[in-house]
Order: structure tokens, then C-alpha cells, then sequence
């Protein structure tokens, strides 16, 4: 029998648990994250009237998408762009690949994008004999290590220096003196600069689409999505069709929250705004300009009015960061192009009942919800998932039964007195013959890697009546 | 063009109208409806703290004649090689005042050269509250600020705007995204943290921005 998705996800997420090395690594990247979002949330004079906002701004974008998408589309074309709008990741791939293949490319760069991903652009590109450079550094080190994201803003927070180091030695052949990252990016650059002036294609994302004026907005720090927006002879920019938002000055609230949101940072280094292909006069810039706009799933979500809210997210990865679960599991366990949180509200619309079990992959403490900068309520959304895979997918006999009797004995007091007595005087008999984490122990879920939790002599509502109920009453 | 064989833009827009039928939940009312960000009092002071913190080097002259000084030494202390100016009156007169014997490519000539070692290009508008500089595709073009391992930015404090807000809404005023292709607000050099946290300047871009920064006409 092959393995299901749920399966892999609780062995992986075992494993990764597991694993002290990964664990410090993580620790760390999250600690440096968590001080440096602290910090930029205090530039705010008020951090939760710029949640407000951007959540105002989204809601009202996502409530007249054909509207504002309609709008860009016309001042796109009217500045000589084309707009392809492509039902599902293949319809994606296949204008692009046709797009590289009349132009005779060679060479395509990439600029961060998480839809690309979520479509396997580069495979399909690479598949017609086409090779593709991702240059921002935390993907080109994981695209030389064959592997997705570890994360959807910093892809290689998995890897600590020496192990990047071995990466570039095996794969690049250079060696650094000590692993040092100044001259590990160093060595990136020069490794990717030719790439960028041979490509004639350069493909990117977009954070933000902006109705009123017609612009892809991209935010990078390295420079590299400059690069690729501004070298090759073609751009082509690949979106999510809820990307968009009404107006130009929304970015002046939106880009700071962002930032802050994903690194920390007041503003990205480089907010870049792209209306179209070179225009006349100019000195430089792409002859063709492509934007994809990408369904792929998404407009589902638009007809149950709770879902939609969904549609809001600017992955800024807070969600993830924030998580107790990400931080434990880490990102690839959750086997999906968007981990954390979002993902595991977003994947299971987008990929189907599959992925229901990574609603569970929670404990529902709300974190993710507290940070959210578009105040998008994820673990009700998490909550709302399980109902949806109950409601679907159905339960097990088992889970129904065990359900079914801790209903009876919750309406029936003297029922739910005899069933712990039962419970504490079965278990300590059973961990007394040392039978604990056994096949035979009801609490093995826990107790197989773990020490048996202590039992308690009495029942709480024995102690409650002696003395703790007295002791909170004199207070 | 855009809307050739484009089978799927159709059915895209009905299922979002189909979906969108549905009404929106209601947005709980607001807890606070206060100011987002601290309003700029003092944009010049601001602009240069921010610039600091944004490891960009900001350069106060007084007059053209001192920008030109301060343009020349920062050249000097680059190592040899051609320099790409954006093709301005301006821009020419104080490089002549520089007295550079370096090689000049001008953005009237085309798109800046790999192995320039600097660029020189005039700003949009500079904005205190983030320290950054506006530029659009005016400004020398799209490689212009950010293909050589230095950009010098020559500008001038009247440029001086509080904050992202008027910027943009200046932008849209103006038009500006319509009449050129390109548009970006830079806040310091090229950078990353993708390794370990550590902050690493000169990724891809710049790594030195310089803005001279003029007082006087």
C-alpha cells in the first residue's frame, strides 16, 4: 500500500522533531527573526491601525477582483503589455514555454516567486531544453540542492554556513575560507552575474498588482529581481489573480507592513513598480512585457463568504514564523508549496481533500492569527477546514465511538466519576507491570516516546471538593 | 493581442462573479482608527537617520561647485574602470566640474555596461520617512541603479518629501507611471540575510548608494 499524504506528514514531522541539528538552526533564524519584527513593529505609531488598513484594502480588492483585475488588464495593454490569464498551473506553463520557445530562449532568471512554484514552472521550462537560474540566493541554494522552499521568504533557513559552504564546493567547485557568508554571497554573485546577461528571459513575481495604474509591484533586497526585470529582452511576470489592489497609494501602507511582517525591516531595499515594456527614450529595459495572471484554484474560495478572507494573505510569512508547529516540524515535512499556517488552510482548497489532515497540524493556540498583518483569523480557518473534512470526508468508526461515549459521560456526571476511576486504576496497574507506550496502553500516542504521565491518586473533583475549591474560594 | 487565444480569461471572470454573488461577511468595527505612522516633523533630519540606519552614505553640500568635489573624491576611491551618467544638463555640468579623467558612457549612449564601476543619476524625490530615494526609468533607465557595484544618487533637499503617501500620491498626480516604464523606491544598498540571519551588503546590486546631497541651488 503506498503512503498517503497524512502518513508522511506524521513520520517527516517525527523525524524533523527529532532532529537537534535542524532544531538549532531553526531556533536561531527564528530568534534573529522574532527581534527584528519586534523592533519594526514599534517604528508603527499604530501597529493594529495598519493591520486595519491593509485589511481594508485587500477585503476591498478581493470584493471586486473582476473589477480591478479588468482595470489592470486595460492599462497594461494600453502601455503595451500583453495579460494571459491561465485557469490552472499547466495553461501557466504552456504560454510561457511557447512564449520562450518563439523567441528561441535559451537562458531564463528567476526572480522569487511562490507561484511559479506552485505551477513547477522551471521543470516545464527545463523540460524544452531551457535553463533556468533561480538568482535569488536562498532559492539557487536550494535549487542546487534539488529541493522546494524550505520557506516561502527565506527558502534556505533550513541550512546553517557550513553546510551552504559544502553545497557550493560540491556543486560550484569553489571552496570559502570559513564558510564566511560575505564571501559565500560573494561567490553567488559572481556565479549568477553572467547568467543575468546571457538570459533572455527574465521571469518574476509580483507582491502587489495595482488597478489604478497598471503596475506589478516587486519587493526584493538582493537586487536580483531588478536584475531580471531589467536585463533580458522579455519579462514575464507570474501572479496570483488576488495579488491585486485597488490603488497606487495603497503600497505606501502595504509595503512597510510587509517588510515588517517578513523580515522585519522598515521598508524592502528595492520597491520596484513595472508598468510595461521599454517605452521610447528610455535607456534600457525589456522589449516584451508578459503578465500571467494565475487562477489555479483561487476563484473557489470567492463563493463561501469566510473563505474568501483567505484570498487576503500577502505571504509575508509571519504565520510560519510565529508558528510552535512550523518550528518544531520545519517547512518540508508539510509537503506543500505554502507551509505554516496559510498553507495549511490554503492547500487543501487548492489541492483538495488530500491535504485535509494538515488542518489538524495545529493546536489551535492562535499565533498565527495574532500576527497576522491583513488580520486574517487562520486558526478559525483551521477550524473551519476540520468541519469541511468531517463534512466530506467523514470519520472513523473508532473516532465516532470514543466521541459518542465521552458526550454520554459528559451529560452524565456519575458516568464520567465511574469512567475515571476505571481509567487511573487500569493505568497504574498497567504502568506498574511496565506495560506503558505497550500496544496496551490507551495513552500510547503519547507515551511510546515519552515518559507516562504521572496519575493522579484522586479524582480532580475529589480534590476540588477537600481543598483546592475551598483554597480559590477564601482568595 | 493580449486577449488571443485566451480561452481561459472568460472562464476565470465568470466564476469569480459567480463566487463574488455570495456577500461579504461583515468587518467587525473597528478598535482603532488612529495614525499609522508617526507624522515626519523634520524631513532632513530624518532623511539622514534613516539613510544611516539604511547603511547608504548621505553627503550634505552646499552648492553645485562642492557636489561636484564631493562626486569626484567618491570616484577616486573606486578602482578603475568606465562610469555610466545619466544624460542631463545637470549631471554634465557637474561632471565637468569633476574633472574625471575616467571613461563616461551616457544613458543617451544605451543601458549601462556589466562592468561599470559606477552609475551617476539625478532622483524623482528623496523621502525622510524611509530614508530612500524615488527614481523612474527617467533617471538613466532601469540599470542605471543597480548594475554597477556603486550608485551615486546627485540631489537636491527641495526634493525632500515626508513620506511614502505623498510620493505616491504625488506619482499618480503627476502620471508618472504613465509616461515611463519603470518606477522604484531604493532604501540603501543591495543586501541579503539569507544566510543564517547575517546581513551581507552588495547581493546583486550596489553595494555602496551614495546620495549627495545639495543645500544650496
Amino acid at each position: 500500500m503506498s503512503t498517503t499524504p497524512a502518513q508522511q506528514f506524521l513520520r517527516d514531522a517525527a523525524t524533523k522533531s527529532a532532529d537537534l541539528a535542524h532544531r538549532n538552526i531553526i531556533r536561531h533564524n527564528m530568534e534573529s527573526y522574532d527581534t527584528a519584527h519586534l523592533k519594526g513593529r514599534g517604528r508603527f505609531k499604530d501597529w493594529e491601525a495598519a493591520r486595519r488598513k491593509c485589511q481594508e484594502i485587500k477585503r476591498e480588492a478581493v470584493n471586486h477582483l473582476d473589477k480591478y483585475l479588468l482595470q489592470f488588464e486595460e492599462k497594461v495593454i494600453a502601455h503595451g503589455g500583453h495579460v494571459f490569464w491561465a485557469a490552472d498551473g499547466a495553461e501557466a506553463c504552456a504560454y510561457i514555454a511557447d512564449l520562450a520557445a518563439r523567441n528561441s530562449v535559451k537562458t531564463v532568471v528567476k526572480s522569487k516567486s511562490m507561484v511559479t512554484e506552485e505551477i513547477h514552472l522551471a521543470a516545464a521550462l527545463e523540460k524544452i531544453g531551457i535553463t533556468v537560474w533561480e538568482t535569488d540566493l536562498g532559492e539557487y541554494i536550494v535549487q542546487l540542492r534539488n529541493e522546494p522552499p524550505y520557506h516561502i521568504v527565506t527558502p534556505a533557513m533550513h541550512l546553517n554556513r557550513q553546510q551552504i559552504g559544502e553545497l557550493f564546493k560540491e556543486k560550484l567547485g569553489e571552496s570559502v575560507p570559513n564558510d564566511d557568508p560575505g564571501q559565500l554571497v560573494a561567490l553567488a554573485r559572481r556565479k549568477l552575474r553572467q547568467a543575468f546577461f546571457d538570459a533572455e528571459m527574465g521571469i518574476s513575481g509580483a507582491n502587489f498588482i495595482v488597478a489604478d495604474s497598471g503596475v506589478v509591484a516587486i519587493s526584493t533586497n538582493e537586487g536580483n529581481g531588478r536584475l531580471t526585470t531589467s536585463v533580458p529582452r522579455i519579462h514575464v511576470a507570474v501572479t496570483g489573480i488576488e495579488k491585486v489592489i485597488p490603488r497606487l497609494e495603497d503600497l505606501a501602507t502595504l509595503w512597510p507592513v510587509l517588510a515588517t511582517s517578513g523580515t522585519g525591516q522598515p521598508i524592502t531595499t528595492y520597491s520596484t513598480m513595472i508598468g510595461g515594456p521599454r517605452r521610447p527614450g528610455e535607456a534600457d529595459g525589456p522589449e516584451e512585457f508578459h503578465v500571467v495572471l494565475l487562477d489555479n484554484g483561487r476563484s473557489n474560495l470567492l463563493g463561501n463568504a469566510e473563505e474568501r478572507e483567505v484570498l487576503h494573505c500577502i505571504r509575508c510569512g509571519a504565520c510560519l514564523n510565529i508558528c510552535p508547529v512550523y518550528r518544531n516540524i520545519g517547512g518540508h515535512t508539510y509537503a506543500t508549496t505554502y507551509p505554516g499556517p496559510i498553507g495549511s488552510v490554503l492547500t487543501p482548497h487548492l489541492r483538495g481533500q488530500e491535504f485535509a489532515h494538515l488542518s489538524q497540524a495545529s493546536s489551535l493556540c492562535g499565533a498565527c492569527t495574532s500576527v497576522c498583518p491583513v488580520n486574517i483569523n487562520l486558526h478559525h480557518q483551521l477550524l473551519h477546514n476540520r468541519h469541511d473534512a468531517v463534512k466530506t470526508g467523514g470519520t472513523k468508526f473508532s473516532e465516532r465511538t470514543v466521541f459518542r461515549l465521552w458526550r454520554t459521560a459528559m451529560q452524565h456526571p456519575q458516568l464520567y466519576a465511574l469512567g475515571g476511576w476505571v481509567a487511573r486504576k487500569t493505568l497504574r496497574l498497567l504502568y506498574g507491570v511496565g506495560l506503558s507506550g505497550s500496544v496496551l496502553d490507551p495513552m500510547r500516542v503519547w507515551s511510546r516516546k515519552r515518559s507516562p504521565v504521572p496519575l493522579p491518586s484522586q479524582s480532580f473533583r475529589a480534590r476540588w471538593k477537600k481543598d483546592l475549591g475551598r483554597n480559590i474560594g477564601n482568595r | 493581442m493580449a486577449t488571443v487565444n485566451n480561452p481561459g480569461r472568460d472562464a476565470i471572470l465568470a466564476r469569480i462573479r459567480a463566487g463574488l454573488r455570495t456577500p461579504a461577511r461583515e468587518l467587525p468595527s473597528a478598535s482603532s482608527d488612529g495614525e499609522i505612522f508617526e507624522p515626519v516633523t523634520n524631513p532632513l533630519e530624518r532623511f539622514q537617520q534613516e539613510c544611516k540606519a539604511n547603511l547608504m552614505e548621505c553627503l550634505k553640500t552646499s552648492d553645485a561647485a562642492a557636489s561636484a568635489q564631493q562626486l569626484a573624491q567618491v570616484l577616486q576611491s573606486l578602482p578603475a574602470g568606465v562610469i555610466f551618467v545619466q544624460d542631463d544638463p545637470k549631471l554634465r555640468s557637474i561632471m565637468e566640474m569633476s574633472r574625471t579623467e575616467r571613461p563616461i558612457r551616457w544613458s543617451s549612449q544605451g543601458a549601462p555596461l556589466e562592468a561599470s564601476q559606477a552609475t551617476v543619476t539625478l532622483a524623482e524625490a528623496l523621502i525622510a520617512q524611509t530614508g530612500s530615494i524615488f527614481v523612474t526609468a527617467s533617471c538613466g533607465g532601469r540599470g542605471a541603479s543597480v548594475v554597477a557595484p556603486c550608485h551615486i544618487v546627485v540631489a537636491n533637499v527641495s526634493q525632500l518629501v515626508p513620506d511614502l503617501k505623498t510620493v505616491l500620491a504625488n506619482a499618480s498626480k503627476q502620471g508618472r507611471l504613465e509616461q515611463t516604464s519603470f518606477a522604484c523606491i531604493i532604501s540603501g544598498s543591495s543586501r541579503t540575510a539569507d544566510i543564517e540571519k547575517i546581513l551581507v551588503q552588495g547581493a546583486h546590486g550596489p553595494r555602496r548608494l551614495v546620495v549627495v546631497l545639495q543645500t544650496g541651488p
